[in-house]
């Protein structure tokens, strides 16, 4: 199976922002909806609960939200199947709809804050950046002259 | 009152109902409710998807004598739109000028009744120089959010507050309550406590239909049932949405005018437009047929119970090819990350 991105950097900057909103909530269903009308309409900020907190519904549930940038160094993309997979091994190809740098985040009921898994689930993007930054011979060096200095004191 | 005058009010009542006519009057913000006419533009200048309270002006001679003062709500049941709250108080050797208002049961006055009534109260001298009136209209949107809080408020719950705001209001526009009386459909004793515990040094009395017992009550039933429905001929979709007349019948899901309203105006996603309140099962129902499912972060209402570690833990490592389960990662784990990819 492969995964084709049908997009380059070129298209990559001139597609279009997208207004998104991250929903503590599944919907099974799929099509447009009326964003503007239904919702956006009715966000209303609420320094009640600390600076650039907003509030919403969704069906008559209380939603409690703030704005969020996307990570330093990442994009936020919007990709898109027209046709889904049969099975595991089709090769898929996921379409380009649009980018984002921020969005706005929902919680049901509950001021957003770092105890939210979306929040501790973008820790990985730090720990990511750790483990893929390269490690100079002299980072090496210091590393092991403290490993053995270390030892050396725990057996004296 | 004469029939001419009789006339007029409906004349007025009519502009009001057409909504487009009063339009001139919206666009400025109406900060007073002098007169029935003013009543319709005054609410339509308020965000509908929030509550809003209105106070009259406080008579001078209610801050001087011991008045009594009457709690009632209007619009409780129906599946669409505000439900309001009312209040209305005069001094207490005043009485007989609510009788001479007409101020009895007001679910046994016409709708045209209550609202030359509410007219005389605001307009005639000999009733706004002695009693004054508030209302609280308490959005479709705010009832949905309070009862589908984490930790669910009931209707109950949010009608109280209302009430005990609306009088505390009074009290602080310094009206000299001495006697309280409030309407209720629950069990007036519960209620009763709850008030005497707030405000114990008024004189409360909780009954049922008290609406039709005393006149105080009456009158703040009318300006409550009078606001809500005027709430519900000036409500604007922020939706977009035109209905003709805004005839969506009374709101009551036995209605088939308010039925039809709901079958045909669903959206798929967000369900129906904010008039509608979502906590009714009439409306759960509906959308449960007509819409998209849609699942909620619900709150957790089980704690995992910890016994220690089970033995059979032990015995669990392999699968039947004695493929050796790796554990996932704590630090993934806790962090809500899992592969969605075999390597």
């Amino acid at each position: 199976m492969s995964i084709t991105l049908d997009f380059n950097g070129k298209n990559l900057a001139k597609s279009k922002t997208l207004n998104l909103h991250f929903l503590p909530a599944k919907v099974n269903g799929d099509g447009n909806a009326n964003v503007e009308t239904y919702f956006n309409n009715y966000t209303h900020e609420a320094p009640e609960y600390g600076s650039g907190v907003v509030t919403n519904a969704l069906r008559g549930y209380p939603l409690v939200g703030n704005r969020m940038q996307v990570p330093e160094g990442y994009k936020g993309i919007v990709l898109q199947e027209t046709e889904k997979p049969l099975s595991e091994s089709t090769d898929r190809q996921l379409r380009l709809t649009g980018v984002f740098d921020e969005f706005t985040y929902w919680n049901y009921d509950k001021v957003p804050s770092n105890g939210d898994p979306y929040r501790q689930a973008l820790l990985m993007a730090d720990v990511a950046q750790a483990l893929s930054e390269p490690i100079s011979e002299e980072d090496l060096e210091t590393e092991i002259k403290r490993n053995r200095e270390s030892k050396k004191e725990n057996s004296s | 009152m004469s029939d001419s005058e009789d006339i007029k009010i409906k004349a007025e009542h009519e502009t009001i109902a057409d909504g487009d006519q009063s339009q001139d009057e919206e666009m400025k913000e109406i900060l007073k409710i002098t007169s029935l006419k003013s009543l319709g533009p005054f609410i339509a200048s308020q965000e509908n998807s929030q509550n809003t309270v209105y106070l009259s002006d406080v008579p001078a001679v209610c801050k001087e004598k011991p008045c009594m003062l009457g709690v009632d709500e209007a619009g409780r049941g129906p599946v669409l739109g505000p439900m309001v709250y009312g209040i209305s108080y005069c001094p207490v050797e005043s009485k007989q000028a609510l009788i001479d208002l007409g101020c009895a049961d007001s679910k046994q006055l016409t709708e045209e009744k209550r609202d030359i009534i509410f007219n005389e109260i605001n307009t005639l001298e000999y009733a706004n120089s002695c009693m004054g009136w508030a209302v609280e209209i308490i959005s479709p949107n705010v009832i949905s959010t309070s009862m589908y809080r984490r930790a669910k408020c009931s209707l109950n719950e949010v009608s109280m507050e209302s009430a005990m705001g609306l009088i505390q209001r009074a009290i602080d526009a310094g009206v000299n309550i001495a006697e309280v009386y409030v309407d209720t459909v629950g069990p007036p004793e519960k209620y009763q406590e709850k008030l005497m515990r707030r405000f114990p040094s008024f004189k409360i009395t909780v009954a049922k239909k008290a609406d039709s017992t005393y006149p105080i009550v009456s009158a703040a039933s009318i300006c409550a049932k009078v606001t809500r429905d005027h709430a519900l001929k000036v409500w604007r979709f922020p939706e977009g949405l035109v209905i003709k007349d805004n005839a969506f019948g009374s709101g009551y899901p036995g209605d088939p005018v308010t039925k039809r309203f709901l079958t045909e105006n669903i959206d798929l996603v967000f369900g129906f437009p904010r008039l509608v309140r979502f906590s009714w099962s009439t409306a759960e129902n509906a959308l449960a047929d007509k819409a998209y499912d849609m699942e909620f972060d619900e709150p957790e209402t089980e704690k995992p119970k910890y016994a220690g570690t089970k033995l059979t833990k032990f015995f669990k490592g392999t699968t039947k090819e004695g493929e050796v389960i790796r554990e996932e990662c704590r630090f993934l784990k806790q962090r809500h990350l899992s592969s969605v990819h075999e390597f």
